[in-house]
Protein backbone atom coordinates (compact mmCIF):
# COMPACT_ATOMS: atom_id res chain seq x y z
CA UNK A 1 0.00 0.00 0.00
CA UNK A 2 1.07 3.55 -0.56
CA UNK A 3 2.08 5.73 0.00
CA UNK A 4 5.21 4.40 1.15
CA UNK A 5 6.91 6.43 4.11
CA UNK A 6 3.51 7.39 5.47
CA UNK A 7 2.05 3.43 5.56
CA UNK A 8 5.97 2.53 7.00
CA UNK A 9 6.82 0.64 4.44
CA UNK A 10 10.17 2.67 4.47
CA UNK A 11 11.81 4.59 7.01
CA UNK A 12 12.74 8.37 7.32
CA UNK A 13 16.43 7.48 6.15
CA UNK A 14 14.93 5.96 2.93
CA UNK A 15 12.80 8.67 2.53
CA UNK A 16 14.77 11.00 2.51
CA UNK A 17 17.33 8.83 -0.17
CA UNK A 18 13.92 8.75 -2.52
CA UNK A 19 13.36 12.47 -1.94
CA UNK A 20 17.23 12.94 -3.33
CA UNK A 21 16.36 11.33 -6.00
CA UNK A 22 13.17 12.89 -6.96
CA UNK A 23 14.36 16.04 -6.26
CA UNK A 24 17.39 15.25 -9.30
CA UNK A 25 14.67 13.94 -11.71
CA UNK A 26 12.34 17.29 -10.90
CA UNK A 27 15.80 19.72 -11.61
CA UNK A 28 16.64 17.39 -14.85
CA UNK A 29 12.29 18.26 -16.08
CA UNK A 30 12.65 21.68 -14.72
CA UNK A 31 15.77 22.88 -16.53
CA UNK A 32 15.56 20.24 -19.84
CA UNK A 33 12.42 22.63 -20.28
CA UNK A 34 14.00 25.40 -20.40
CA UNK A 35 13.08 26.37 -16.95
CA UNK A 36 17.02 27.52 -15.83
CA UNK A 37 16.00 30.86 -17.76
CA UNK A 38 13.77 33.92 -16.69
CA UNK A 39 13.75 34.78 -20.45
CA UNK A 40 11.29 31.32 -21.13
CA UNK A 41 9.34 31.95 -17.73
CA UNK A 42 8.65 35.57 -17.95
CA UNK A 43 7.36 35.40 -22.10
CA UNK A 44 3.86 33.40 -20.00
CA UNK A 45 3.03 37.21 -18.51
CA UNK A 46 2.87 38.34 -22.07
CA UNK A 47 1.25 35.47 -23.88
CA UNK A 48 4.35 35.32 -25.93
CA UNK A 49 4.99 31.08 -25.23
CA UNK A 50 3.06 29.18 -23.26
CA UNK A 51 5.55 27.09 -22.23
CA UNK A 52 4.80 27.35 -18.07
CA UNK A 53 1.29 27.24 -18.60
CA UNK A 54 1.53 23.81 -20.57
CA UNK A 55 3.48 22.48 -17.90
CA UNK A 56 1.96 22.92 -15.35
CA UNK A 57 -1.42 22.07 -16.98
CA UNK A 58 -0.08 18.92 -18.67
CA UNK A 59 1.80 17.77 -15.36
CA UNK A 60 -1.12 18.38 -13.22
CA UNK A 61 -3.68 16.44 -15.25
CA UNK A 62 -0.47 13.83 -15.29
CA UNK A 63 -0.49 13.40 -12.15
CA UNK A 64 -3.83 13.72 -10.87
CA UNK A 65 -5.20 11.18 -12.99
CA UNK A 66 -2.51 8.70 -12.17
CA UNK A 67 -3.49 9.68 -8.30
CA UNK A 68 -7.17 9.11 -9.53
CA UNK A 69 -5.99 5.65 -10.87
CA UNK A 70 -3.78 4.52 -8.03
CA UNK A 71 -6.37 5.17 -5.56
CA UNK A 72 -9.43 3.50 -7.44
CA UNK A 73 -7.37 0.50 -7.84
CA UNK A 74 -6.90 0.39 -3.89
CA UNK A 75 -2.54 1.38 -4.41
CA UNK A 76 -2.77 4.59 -2.74
CA UNK A 77 -4.62 5.83 0.06
CA UNK A 78 -5.77 9.30 -1.01
CA UNK A 79 -6.37 9.92 2.60
CA UNK A 80 -2.88 9.86 3.82
CA UNK A 81 -1.24 12.27 1.07
CA UNK A 82 -0.74 15.19 2.09
CA UNK A 83 -2.73 18.38 1.19
CA UNK A 84 -2.23 21.57 2.59
CA UNK A 85 -4.73 23.30 4.71
CA UNK A 86 -6.90 26.11 2.80
CA UNK A 87 -6.55 29.09 4.53
CA UNK A 88 -8.78 31.81 2.43
CA UNK A 89 -7.29 35.29 2.79
CA UNK A 90 -3.77 34.64 3.61
CA UNK A 91 -3.72 32.14 0.18
CA UNK A 92 -5.71 35.28 -1.79
CA UNK A 93 -2.72 37.85 -0.49
CA UNK A 94 -0.06 35.47 -0.43
CA UNK A 95 -1.03 34.91 -4.11
CA UNK A 96 -1.15 38.14 -5.38
CA UNK A 97 1.89 38.90 -3.45
CA UNK A 98 3.29 35.99 -5.61
CA UNK A 99 2.52 36.73 -8.77
CA UNK A 100 3.58 40.22 -8.54
CA UNK A 101 7.42 39.31 -7.24
CA UNK A 102 7.23 36.10 -9.99
CA UNK A 103 7.07 39.15 -13.01
CA UNK A 104 9.02 41.29 -10.91
CA UNK A 105 11.82 38.58 -10.49
CA UNK A 106 11.28 36.54 -13.33
CA UNK A 107 11.78 33.50 -10.87
CA UNK A 108 9.98 31.51 -8.82
CA UNK A 109 11.94 29.32 -5.43
CA UNK A 110 12.59 26.07 -7.84
CA UNK A 111 13.29 27.68 -11.00
CA UNK A 112 16.05 29.83 -9.77
CA UNK A 113 17.24 26.86 -8.14
CA UNK A 114 17.81 25.33 -11.91
CA UNK A 115 18.89 29.11 -12.73
CA UNK A 116 21.32 29.64 -10.21
CA UNK A 117 22.62 26.11 -11.24
CA UNK A 118 22.89 26.50 -14.70
CA UNK A 119 24.93 30.20 -13.69
CA UNK A 120 22.57 32.89 -13.68
CA UNK A 121 23.49 35.42 -11.68
CA UNK A 122 20.07 37.01 -11.15
CA UNK A 123 19.05 33.54 -9.94
CA UNK A 124 21.84 33.89 -7.31
CA UNK A 125 20.73 37.44 -6.19
CA UNK A 126 16.84 36.57 -6.24
CA UNK A 127 17.91 33.27 -3.81
CA UNK A 128 19.63 35.73 -1.58
CA UNK A 129 16.17 38.04 -1.35
CA UNK A 130 14.20 35.18 -1.15
CA UNK A 131 16.67 33.78 2.31
CA UNK A 132 16.39 37.77 3.54
CA UNK A 133 12.72 37.81 2.84
CA UNK A 134 11.88 34.79 5.32
CA UNK A 135 13.97 36.47 7.54
CA UNK A 136 12.00 38.66 7.84
CA UNK A 137 8.75 37.57 7.71
CA UNK A 138 10.27 35.52 10.79
CA UNK A 139 10.77 38.48 12.19
CA UNK A 140 7.35 40.47 11.98
CA UNK A 141 5.05 37.53 11.94
CA UNK A 142 4.04 37.81 15.52
CA UNK A 143 2.19 40.74 14.47
CA UNK A 144 0.53 39.13 11.79
CA UNK A 145 -0.19 35.79 13.12
CA UNK A 146 -3.45 36.29 13.16
CA UNK A 147 -4.10 37.49 9.73
CA UNK A 148 -1.97 34.21 8.29
CA UNK A 149 -4.45 31.36 10.24
CA UNK A 150 -7.26 33.50 8.95
CA UNK A 151 -9.86 32.00 6.66
CA UNK A 152 -9.41 27.94 8.10
CA UNK A 153 -10.71 25.41 6.30
CA UNK A 154 -8.44 22.22 6.91
CA UNK A 155 -7.73 19.76 4.25
CA UNK A 156 -10.32 20.74 2.11
CA UNK A 157 -10.32 19.49 -1.46
CA UNK A 158 -12.90 20.37 -4.53
CA UNK A 159 -15.25 17.49 -3.73
CA UNK A 160 -15.36 19.04 -0.22
CA UNK A 161 -16.93 22.40 -1.66
CA UNK A 162 -18.92 20.75 -4.50
CA UNK A 163 -20.08 17.16 -3.18
CA UNK A 164 -18.85 14.11 -5.13
CA UNK A 165 -15.88 12.44 -4.88
CA UNK A 166 -12.20 12.70 -6.21
CA UNK A 167 -13.57 11.73 -9.88
CA UNK A 168 -15.91 14.41 -9.49
CA UNK A 169 -12.84 16.73 -8.89
CA UNK A 170 -10.83 15.00 -11.63
CA UNK A 171 -12.87 15.92 -13.99
CA UNK A 172 -13.20 19.42 -12.83
CA UNK A 173 -9.79 20.23 -12.90
CA UNK A 174 -9.07 18.58 -16.35
CA UNK A 175 -11.95 20.25 -17.83
CA UNK A 176 -11.07 23.60 -16.58
CA UNK A 177 -7.24 23.17 -16.99
CA UNK A 178 -8.09 21.98 -20.44
CA UNK A 179 -10.32 25.21 -21.10
CA UNK A 180 -7.80 27.21 -20.13
CA UNK A 181 -5.06 26.08 -22.14
CA UNK A 182 -7.14 25.93 -24.76
CA UNK A 183 -9.00 28.31 -25.16
CA UNK A 184 -8.06 31.13 -23.02
CA UNK A 185 -4.11 30.75 -23.11
CA UNK A 186 -4.00 30.48 -26.97
CA UNK A 187 -6.69 32.87 -27.87
CA UNK A 188 -4.48 35.36 -25.89
CA UNK A 189 -1.52 34.16 -27.64
CA UNK A 190 -3.37 34.74 -31.47
CA UNK A 191 -4.23 37.98 -30.38
CA UNK A 192 -0.87 39.00 -29.37
CA UNK A 193 0.93 37.06 -32.97
CA UNK A 194 -1.58 39.34 -34.91
CA UNK A 195 -0.70 42.62 -33.21
CA UNK A 196 2.92 42.04 -33.26
CA UNK A 197 2.64 41.28 -37.39
CA UNK A 198 0.95 44.44 -37.59
CA UNK B 1 12.23 15.07 -27.85
CA UNK B 2 13.88 18.32 -28.49
CA UNK B 3 12.23 20.83 -30.21
CA UNK B 4 13.86 23.77 -32.51
CA UNK B 5 15.32 25.82 -29.66
CA UNK B 6 16.79 22.70 -28.53
CA UNK B 7 14.57 21.71 -25.08
CA UNK B 8 12.05 19.82 -24.48
CA UNK B 9 8.30 20.09 -25.45
CA UNK B 10 6.70 21.93 -22.65
CA UNK B 11 3.77 19.48 -22.92
CA UNK B 12 5.88 16.57 -23.10
CA UNK B 13 8.10 17.92 -20.03
CA UNK B 14 4.60 18.10 -18.83
CA UNK B 15 3.44 14.92 -18.59
CA UNK B 16 7.11 13.81 -17.17
CA UNK B 17 6.68 15.52 -14.30
CA UNK B 18 3.24 14.77 -13.81
CA UNK B 19 5.28 11.12 -12.97
CA UNK B 20 7.58 12.36 -11.34
CA UNK B 21 5.25 14.10 -8.84
CA UNK B 22 2.96 10.94 -8.20
CA UNK B 23 6.13 9.00 -7.64
CA UNK B 24 6.90 11.48 -4.91
CA UNK B 25 3.45 10.81 -3.66
CA UNK B 26 3.30 7.12 -3.72
CA UNK B 27 6.97 7.12 -1.81
CA UNK B 28 6.40 10.28 0.30
CA UNK B 29 3.32 11.27 0.72
CA UNK B 30 3.80 14.13 -0.40
CA UNK B 31 4.80 16.49 -3.66
CA UNK B 32 7.75 18.27 -4.80
CA UNK B 33 8.07 21.27 -2.57
CA UNK B 34 10.61 24.24 -3.20
CA UNK B 35 10.07 27.75 -0.67
CA UNK B 36 9.76 25.58 2.49
CA UNK B 37 13.33 24.58 2.13
CA UNK B 38 14.62 28.10 1.98
CA UNK B 39 12.38 28.97 4.96
CA UNK B 40 14.60 26.57 6.61
CA UNK B 41 17.67 27.81 5.65
CA UNK B 42 17.28 31.12 6.56
CA UNK B 43 16.02 30.28 9.86
CA UNK B 44 19.31 28.02 10.09
CA UNK B 45 21.30 30.61 9.25
CA UNK B 46 19.75 32.71 11.77
CA UNK B 47 20.01 30.81 14.63
CA UNK B 48 23.56 30.20 13.90
CA UNK B 49 24.03 33.36 15.05
CA UNK B 50 21.47 33.95 17.94
CA UNK B 51 20.71 30.81 19.31
CA UNK B 52 18.11 32.84 20.97
CA UNK B 53 16.39 32.18 17.80
CA UNK B 54 14.81 29.29 18.39
CA UNK B 55 12.16 30.88 20.55
CA UNK B 56 10.96 32.89 17.91
CA UNK B 57 7.29 32.41 16.86
CA UNK B 58 7.42 30.86 13.29
CA UNK B 59 10.66 29.31 13.13
CA UNK B 60 10.46 27.55 16.13
CA UNK B 61 8.81 25.12 14.54
CA UNK B 62 11.57 24.22 12.24
CA UNK B 63 14.28 24.27 14.94
CA UNK B 64 12.77 22.76 17.99
CA UNK B 65 15.52 20.03 17.42
CA UNK B 66 18.56 22.18 16.51
CA UNK B 67 18.36 21.20 13.23
CA UNK B 68 15.99 22.70 10.47
CA UNK B 69 17.89 21.26 7.61
CA UNK B 70 17.14 17.65 8.82
CA UNK B 71 14.06 17.77 6.08
CA UNK B 72 12.75 16.21 3.10
CA UNK B 73 12.08 19.14 1.22
CA UNK B 74 16.15 20.49 2.08
CA UNK B 75 17.31 17.39 0.79
CA UNK B 76 14.82 17.39 -2.66
CA UNK B 77 15.97 20.88 -3.23
CA UNK B 78 19.59 19.77 -3.55
CA UNK B 79 18.07 17.32 -5.46
CA UNK B 80 16.95 19.84 -7.86
CA UNK B 81 20.51 21.72 -7.81
CA UNK B 82 22.20 18.63 -8.75
CA UNK B 83 19.89 17.51 -11.33
CA UNK B 84 19.66 21.33 -13.16
CA UNK B 85 23.50 21.28 -12.92
CA UNK B 86 24.02 17.73 -14.52
CA UNK B 87 21.15 18.78 -17.06
CA UNK B 88 22.69 22.12 -18.10
CA UNK B 89 26.22 20.30 -18.03
CA UNK B 90 25.19 18.03 -20.14
CA UNK B 91 23.34 20.03 -22.37
CA UNK B 92 26.36 22.77 -22.54
CA UNK B 93 24.09 25.80 -21.13
CA UNK B 94 26.32 26.37 -17.89
CA UNK B 95 27.34 29.76 -18.44
CA UNK B 96 27.62 32.87 -15.97
CA UNK B 97 25.04 35.50 -17.35
CA UNK B 98 22.31 37.71 -16.45
CA UNK B 99 18.71 37.20 -18.22
CA UNK B 100 17.82 40.44 -19.27
CA UNK B 101 16.24 42.25 -22.04
CA UNK B 102 20.48 43.80 -24.02
CA UNK B 103 19.83 47.31 -23.13
CA UNK B 104 18.18 47.27 -19.41
CA UNK B 105 20.67 48.35 -17.08
CA UNK B 106 21.95 45.69 -15.25
CA UNK B 107 21.39 47.12 -11.58
CA UNK B 108 17.78 47.53 -12.24
CA UNK B 109 17.61 44.20 -13.09
CA UNK B 110 19.35 42.77 -9.93
CA UNK B 111 17.58 45.06 -7.84
CA UNK B 112 13.99 43.77 -9.06
CA UNK B 113 15.68 40.08 -8.79
CA UNK B 114 16.49 40.76 -5.34
CA UNK B 115 12.55 42.59 -4.28
CA UNK B 116 11.34 39.80 -5.86
CA UNK B 117 12.89 37.31 -3.52
CA UNK B 118 12.25 39.27 -0.43
CA UNK B 119 8.24 39.31 -1.29
CA UNK B 120 7.84 36.23 -2.60
CA UNK B 121 9.18 34.88 0.64
CA UNK B 122 6.86 36.42 2.92
CA UNK B 123 3.98 35.66 -0.20
CA UNK B 124 5.05 31.55 0.35
CA UNK B 125 4.87 31.64 4.08
CA UNK B 126 1.59 33.24 3.66
CA UNK B 127 0.24 30.65 1.07
CA UNK B 128 2.63 27.52 2.53
CA UNK B 129 4.33 26.97 -1.09
CA UNK B 130 4.87 28.11 -4.23
CA UNK B 131 4.48 26.55 -7.56
CA UNK B 132 5.77 23.29 -6.70
CA UNK B 133 4.41 22.91 -3.27
CA UNK B 134 1.33 24.54 -3.52
CA UNK B 135 0.10 24.78 -7.31
CA UNK B 136 1.24 22.12 -8.32
CA UNK B 137 0.83 19.36 -5.68
CA UNK B 138 -2.18 21.20 -4.43
CA UNK B 139 -4.20 21.02 -7.76
CA UNK B 140 -2.76 17.56 -8.57
CA UNK B 141 -4.52 17.00 -5.07
CA UNK B 142 -7.94 18.66 -5.73
CA UNK B 143 -7.47 21.57 -2.70
CA UNK B 144 -9.44 24.27 -2.79
CA UNK B 145 -6.67 26.36 -1.62
CA UNK B 146 -4.01 25.53 -4.22
CA UNK B 147 -7.02 27.63 -6.65
CA UNK B 148 -7.27 30.30 -4.55
CA UNK B 149 -3.75 30.58 -5.01
CA UNK B 150 -3.00 30.02 -8.33
CA UNK B 151 -6.04 32.21 -9.75
CA UNK B 152 -4.62 35.03 -7.62
CA UNK B 153 -0.89 34.70 -8.69
CA UNK B 154 -1.06 34.77 -11.98
CA UNK B 155 -4.50 36.68 -12.40
CA UNK B 156 -1.38 39.80 -10.66
CA UNK B 157 1.00 38.13 -12.73
CA UNK B 158 -1.26 39.35 -16.25
CA UNK B 159 -1.83 42.55 -14.62
CA UNK B 160 1.30 43.98 -13.37
CA UNK B 161 3.34 42.16 -16.31
CA UNK B 162 3.55 45.40 -18.03
CA UNK B 163 5.41 47.79 -15.60
CA UNK B 164 8.58 44.97 -16.12
CA UNK B 165 8.10 44.70 -20.03
CA UNK B 166 11.28 46.91 -20.55
CA UNK B 167 13.09 44.15 -18.19
CA UNK B 168 12.53 41.49 -21.16
CA UNK B 169 12.75 43.78 -24.11
CA UNK B 170 9.18 42.30 -24.73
Amino acid sequence: MYPLFTTGMIDNNQNLLYGLIIGILFGIVLERTGFGSSKHIAPIFYFKNLKVSQTIVSAIVTCSTLIVIASYNGWLDYNQVFIPDTYIWPYLVGGILFGGSMVMSGWCPGTAVVGFASGKIDAAVFLLGLLCGMWFYFDIYDSIEAFANSGYLGRFTIHDLIGGDIYTSSYIVTVLLGAFLAIFMNTMKSIRDKKEKQ
Amino acid sequence: MNGKDGYWHPLISGIILGFVLFISFMVAGQGMGASGAFARISAQLTYLYDSAFVDNLYASKYLFNGNALANWTVVEIFGIFLGGYLSAMFAGRIKQGIDKADNYPTYKRLFFAFLGGFIMAGATRLARGCTSGQALDGAATFSVGSWIFMLAAFGTGFIVAPLFKKQWGI
